[in-house]
């Protein structure tokens, strides 16, 4: 029985700038660590042999200390460790697998195929058929030839490939890259190991997608996980899938009505955690106390969560009649907070000038308060 | 507020109390010169209000030089319907009571402190907490009250009411007001001023900073995209290069083209060894064809020879023809010649008789002359010789008779002197006539007279009258004697004259001059005909006859020799000429004679020189005929020279021989050339060259390819090692940040600018709203000082800008840009409009002017006399002049001060 840890898509050295400089620095150095708990995954599981189907880095040209850091990373697992380039860290002329290779960061246990040819290995006994980029986007098929390539007899062939299955996919998303469907069964594959998705997902019995290990993105479903799959003959590989990743990233999306709408968003924030990585979009309209409150909460949650995204573009502020009695706004500065009511809504108001009539608003109101 | 008695009492120049009674509710004018006590009685109105009581300051107040004194001040005012009475004293008697009594209500007294502070809070000023009151505790009073010559100073007083006055204004639109709208505007401002400038509202601060930073990381990110396209562009110009590297490691494509250039080298060589055959068949052609054309030369030698025999015998024989006619050409000319000599020697005695004859008839002319001339000067001669005779005479006779024109002349003057003397002698003389009868004589001085005459009786004269006696008369007169002698002397020198020319008289002399000239004259006449006769001279004459004679002797010798020559010659031509020509008819003249013979000679002449050349022709034509002969026979003896045929033939032998070789030598060396030809050697060359270029440049390239390769491979190398697309996530990281944070911070300064904006709108709309009845009662006032008048207030409630019509319509300038005397008007004049203001909020009000207005101009201060007057009908103006005579038209009666002082 042969078994395998297959995973994909570390996009090592990705930085993450739509959020805070700290919060993005934690979110990088989580895909060094989530690869340490890869390695620790395979050494727990004993795992005979690790794939990894591409985008190992998230470019070309990363710092050396990073591609030093990442092949540290993967110390804790001394067993082979199989990989092939994708479309991000294409194997080109000149990549950042010559640079790793000068630099001589590749330890041992590691291959990196950079060449369409089979790869035999002893121990464990198996065939590995790498389909590894060598352009940055490709519209051949490279994964044609391993219908053509023999490998010695009672060894189990395992395919890599990075790229997007076709007919999965809605036509004409995507279309670089392809890999033919039932690829597996028409090379006499046991099993295809594919990257280029972060999601995992089964293709066909022998085919699937690892996914990212580490979540980098907020409309990624079922990433976060690598794949233990074990081959026994011919028999369908077992496949079992496993949580890898720290941080759940996840996308709050509300239109705030009446007052009891941002009580709602409120306790969403309230239960974030640090591992959690949110991004909102309100819009609606809310009431001095709502805003502060709201306003409140999200500096609240950004000090817990890992990343807290608001774009609050759309949401109006409409002080209610009790909002200005509190504010004691009397004389010409209650003449001020109604125009600045008036110039949020109604026909003929631009984006721009309703956004600045609200932020004025919010402004007076905070220093009435 | 209404004054009604002011008492004031040991206050400085008042060391007596003055009072001040029965003050009007409207205008009261106070008039005095200066140190009257104008300024005291204000000074004291002040104090009476503004100090405390037990101020130290007070010392101020009392009398110089007093020490002891109390000052004080009591002052009666109505105000609200309340009477209230001050006393107030300072120093010696710290006093102060106030008493209140309203209409009918119960009498209010007030002590001390209580009292002071309730008059300050109705009149609306502070105390000063410590030490003497300040302008800036003045409050109402201290901007209703104009001290002397600060009526036109209006802002600082103004700020010391303005919180009284905003006061008024505010109760008066309370429903208006912001409880914190001032505040509000501040930290908008300021929250503002942190992220925009004041003035342009351009970032500043912070937001300037992010967008400063936003900008700096978008040049950042282009230049490292840039930088990541070219690195980009580099691998896979590198991909490129390897593989075409590793295509020609694997089969240079430079091996090809140096097996070409060896395959084109082979056949290079052996089309130059074609070549050079040709060239050395060339060469034998070449030889060939001279030997060919030095046998040519010789058989065309043999060939010239036999036709120079032939050629030869035609000329001989031509020769001999020619000179055959030549020879014929001769004997004609002889015949002729001999006929012309003939002819010509008949012509010469022709001419020789005819000259004969013209020379006989020559001498017998001039023989014929020179006989004529002979006799005629033999006869000219005598003549001449005659003539000669005739004037030789004539001229000794001449020289006999000779007198000159000078003796002639002396003569005539001594003559003409005597005759003078003797008239003078006369005309002095005793005339005497006398008559004497017939017969009868007297003799005078022995002289015999008769008959009748006179006489001139210059000296004693004796008559001597017969049978009478003798009568002796003397002529008296002294000179008498002294004429009669100068006339003997005069007669004396005549006398001797005519005898040394031995003369008798004048009258000889003048005949004998007559006689002279004729002489002369026919000597000349006699001169003349010679002259005529023999002009050279009678020798001359003599000599030509003589050579007349000589040549005469010559003439008749030559013509008996011609007689005797004309004799043979004529014998001669009739020997010679009769047998062959008539005899003339008529002897020709010579000149005929000599031209015939001229033209004889001619012919003769030219018939011997045509005999000439026919001669020479033959002489010539017999000299080639003895050439041709002897080139003809030269010829002839070559050609019949031994062997010769033989030669001849083994020349044309070898001719034809040598013929054949060039044509076979030819042949080849044509089918050599079409061998070169075809092969082209220099395209063979250019190939050569081009295969051998190929093959280096592709070796070149490769070369430079892997050098290429090398460097892109370093470059690339050290490229990756900087991390540009880690960094270009970085700076993408850091730009989202910082364009997040510029956009905040934008949203911000947009929401304050807005906020801004609208608070102050508003403000200034509210501002305008509340000071609208100020506004309104200034107005009043202005329109009445100037002609559509208008001004300004601004939010300090200071009149601003002055608007009115002018000269060139509208004018404005703002309050610190009129004239002092404006701006003293429109002090006076906006204070008016504060009281009005005051009173209507129901506070007290009193106007006090301390000579103001001295700067204004009749027409102004008539105008503002006006504005006083009715501002006195709703307040009470207490009004100091020095100048009474300005106002005395304002209906009140003038106090002056001294009546005042009197009455203390």
């Amino acid at each position: 029985m042969l078994k395998i840890l297959h995973t994909s898509d570390w996009q090592i050295g990705k930085l993450f700038g739509q959020f805070e400089s700290d919060d993005a620095a934690l979110l990088a150095d989580a895909r060094f660590q989530v690869v340490e708990g890869l390695a620790h995954l395979a050494n727990a599981e004993q795992v005979d042999l690790v794939l990894v189907a591409g985008d190992v880095f998230d470019a070309q040209t990363v710092a050396d200390r990073t591609i030093h850091r990442l092949f540290k990373a993967m110390s804790a697992y001394a067993g082979p460790w199989i990989m092939i380039p994708g479309n991000h860290d294409a194997g080109l002329a000149e990549s950042v697998w010559t640079r790793a290779r000068r630099l001589g960061a590749v330890p041992e246990n590691v291959t990196i195929c950079l060449r369409s040819e089979p790869l035999v290995l002893a121990r464990p006994a198996v065939a590995i058929l790498p389909a590894p980029m060598t352009q940055r986007n490709t519209y051949a098929d490279l994964t044609e030839w391993f219908a053509g390539a023999d490998t010695p007899a009672g060894l189990p062939r395992i395919g890599m490939a990075h790229g997007s299955v076709q007919g999965i996919l809605a036509e004409g998303i995507d279309s670089t890259n392809p890999i033919a469907a039932g690829r597996a069964a028409q090379a006499r594959l046991d099993y295809l190991a594919l990257g280029d998705w972060h999601g995992a997902r089964q293709v066909d019995e022998r085919t699937w997608y690892s996914g990212t290990p580490e979540t980098d993105r907020f409309r990624a479903n079922a990433s976060g996980c690598a794949l233990l799959v074990s081959l026994d003959g011919g028999a369908a590989p077992r496949v079992e899938v496993r949580a890898t990743g720290r941080y759940r990233w996840q996308s709050v999306v509300a239109t705030l009505r009446v007052p009891g709408d941002v009580d709602n968003v409120i306790d969403t924030l309230n239960s974030l955690m640090a591992q959690d990585v949110v991004t909102l979009e309100i819009d609606g309209q809310i009431d001095l106390d709502g805003h502060r409150r709201l306003l409140a909460a999200i500096e609240q949650a950004r000090g817990t969560a890992r990343g807290v995204l608001a774009n609050l573009g759309d949401l109006r502020l409409a002080p209610t009649q009790d909002d200005i009695d509190a504010l004691h706004a009397d004389g010409y500065v209650g003449e001020v907070i109604a125009e600045l009511r008036a110039a949020q809504e109604g026909p003929g108001v631009q984006g721009d000038d309703a956004r600045i009539a609200r932020d004025a608003l919010a402004l007076l109101a905070g220093m009435l308060a | 507020m209404k004054l009604s008695r002011i008492r004031i009492a040991q206050f400085r120049q008042f060391r007596d109390a003055i009072e001040i009674d029965g003050l009007a509710p409207g205008l009261n004018l106070f008039t005095g010169p200066n140190e009257t006590g104008k300024s005291t009685i204000v000074t004291a109105l002040r104090a009476a209000f503004f100090e405390r009581y037990r101020s130290n300051s007070a010392e101020d107040f009392r009398p110089w030089g007093d020490g002891s004194a109390a000052p004080s001040v009591t002052l009666d005012f109505e105000h609200g319907g309340e009477q209230y009475q001050l006393l107030k004293s300072f120093l010696g008697k710290k006093r102060c009571e106030l008493q209140i009594s309203g209409a009918g209500g119960p009498v209010r007294r007030l002590d001390g402190a209580e009292a002071e502070d309730h008059l300050a809070t109705l009149l609306g000023f502070q105390h000063a907490s410590k030490g003497a009151s300040k302008a800036e505790h003045w409050g109402i009073p201290g901007l209703l009250w104009m001290a002397q010559g600060t009526a036109q100073d209006v802002r600082e007083p103004l700020a010391h009411a303005t919180g009284h006055l905003r006061t008024v204004l505010g109760s008066a639109v309370s429903d208006v007001a912001s409880s914190h709208g001032d505040d509000i505007i501040a930290r908008v401002e300021s929250a503002r001023g942190e992220l925009l400038t004041a003035r342009s509202g351009k970032p500043t601060g912070g937001y300037l900073a992010a967008l400063e930073r936003r900008d700096q990381l978008i040049a950042s990110a282009a230049q490292v995209a840039a930088e990541i396209e070219e690195y980009r562009h580099k691998v896979d110009e590198l991909a490129r290069l390897q593989q075409a590297h590793e295509a020609d490691q694997a089969q240079p494509p430079w091996l090809e083209a140096r097996d070409q250039e060896r395959a084109a080298a082979r056949r290079l060589e052996d089309i130059q060894e074609i070549e050079r055959t040709l060239g050395e068949q060339r060469v034998r052609v070449t030889q060939i064809e001279e030997r060919a054309a030095l046998l040519r030369t010789q058989l065309d030698g043999y060939a010239k020879e036999t036709r120079t025999v032939d050629a030869r015998r035609v000329a001989l024989a031509e020769a001999r023809q020619a000179h055959e006619a030549a020879a014929a050409g001769v004997g004609p000319w002889r015949q002729r010649l001999e006929e012309s000599t003939r002819q010509h020697e008949a012509a010469r005695l022709g001419a020789q008789r005819a000259r004969l004859r013209e020379r006989r008839l020559a001498l017998d002319r001039e023989h014929g002359a020179l006989q004529v001339s002979v006799q005629a000067a033999t006869q000219a001669l005598a003549s001449a010789q005659a003539e000669q005779a005739r004037q030789q005479d004539h001229e000794r006779r001449a020289a006999a008779l000779r007198i000159t024109e000078q003796d002639l002349a002396g003569l005539r003057e001594q003559a003409r002197l005597q005759r003078e003397l003797e008239l003078r002698l006369s005309a002095v003389a005793t005339r005497l006539e006398f008559a004497l009868e017939a017969g009868q004589s007297l003799a005078i001085d022995g002289d015999t007279v008769q008959g009748s005459g006179e006489r001139q009786l210059a000296k004693s004269t004796a008559l001597t009258l017969p049978g009478v006696g003798r009568l002796t008369i003397t002529p008296g007169g002294a000179d008498l004697t002294a004429l009669r002698r100068q006339a003997d002397e005069a007669g004396e020198r005549l006398s001797s004259l005519l005898l040394g020319l031995n003369l008798a008289s004048t009258d000889a002399a003048e005949a004998r001059a007559r006689e002279y000239g004729n002489t002369l004259a026919e000597a000349k006449v006699a001169a003349a005909t010679l002259k005529g006769l023999a002009p050279q001279g009678i020798d001359a004459l003599r000599a030509q006859l003589a050579r007349d004679e000589t040549r005469l002797r010559e003439v008749e010798q030559a013509r008996a020799q011609l007689l005797r020559q004309g004799d043979d010659a004529e014998q001669q031509a009739h020997s010679a000429i009769q047998p062959t020509t008539q005899p003339e008819t008529s002897p020709l003249s010579a000149q005929e004679a000599e031209s015939r013979l001229a033209a004889v000679e001619r012919t003769l002449k030219q018939i011997n020189t045509d005999l000439h050349k026919a001669q020479l022709t033959a002489s010539d034509s017999q000299a080639r005929v003895d050439a041709a002969q002897r080139e003809h026979d030269a010829a002839l003896a070559l050609l019949t020279a031994p062997g010769r045929a033989e030669k001849e033939a083994a020349c044309r032998q070898s001719f034809d021989d040598t013929l054949a070789q060039a044509a076979s030598a030819r042949a080849r060396v044509e089918s050599l050339l079409a061998q070169v030809e075809q092969a082209r050697p220099d395209i063979l060359k250019q190939d050569l060259e081009r295969y051998r270029r190929s093959a280096e440049q592709l070796e070149q390239a490769f070369h430079q390819r892997r050098d290429a390769l090398m460097r892109l491979d370093v470059e690339l190398q050290a490229a990756g090692a900087r991390g540009l697309e880690e960094r270009q996530a970085e700076i993408a990281r850091d730009l989202a940040q910082a364009r997040r944070h510029a956009q905040e911070l934008t949203h911000r300064a947009q929401a304050l600018d807005h906020l801004l904006t609208l608070l102050r709108d508003k403000r200034a709309t509210l501002t305008a709203r509340l000071q609208a009845p100020l506004r309104q009662h200034l107005q009043r006032y202005v329109q009445l000082l100037f002609p559509q008048g208008h001004v300004d207030l601004d939010t300090d409630l200071m009149p601003g800008t002055l608007a009115r019509a002018g000269t060139l319509g509208l004018e404005s300038a703002a309050f610190d840009e009129l004239s002092f005397g404006a701006r003293e008007q429109l002090g006076v004049i906006s204070r008016l409009a504060y009281a009005d203001l005051l009173l209507e909020a129901g506070r007290p009000t009193l106007v006090i002017l301390d000579d103001a207005l001295v700067h204004s101009d009749d027409q102004r201060l008539a105008q503002m006399k006006r504005i006083l007057f009715d501002a006195a009908t709703r307040h009470q103006v207490l009004l100091f002049t020095c100048h009474p005579a300005n106002w005395r038209d304002m209906g009140v009666a003038p106090r002056a001060l001294d009546g005042l002082r009197a009455r203390g």
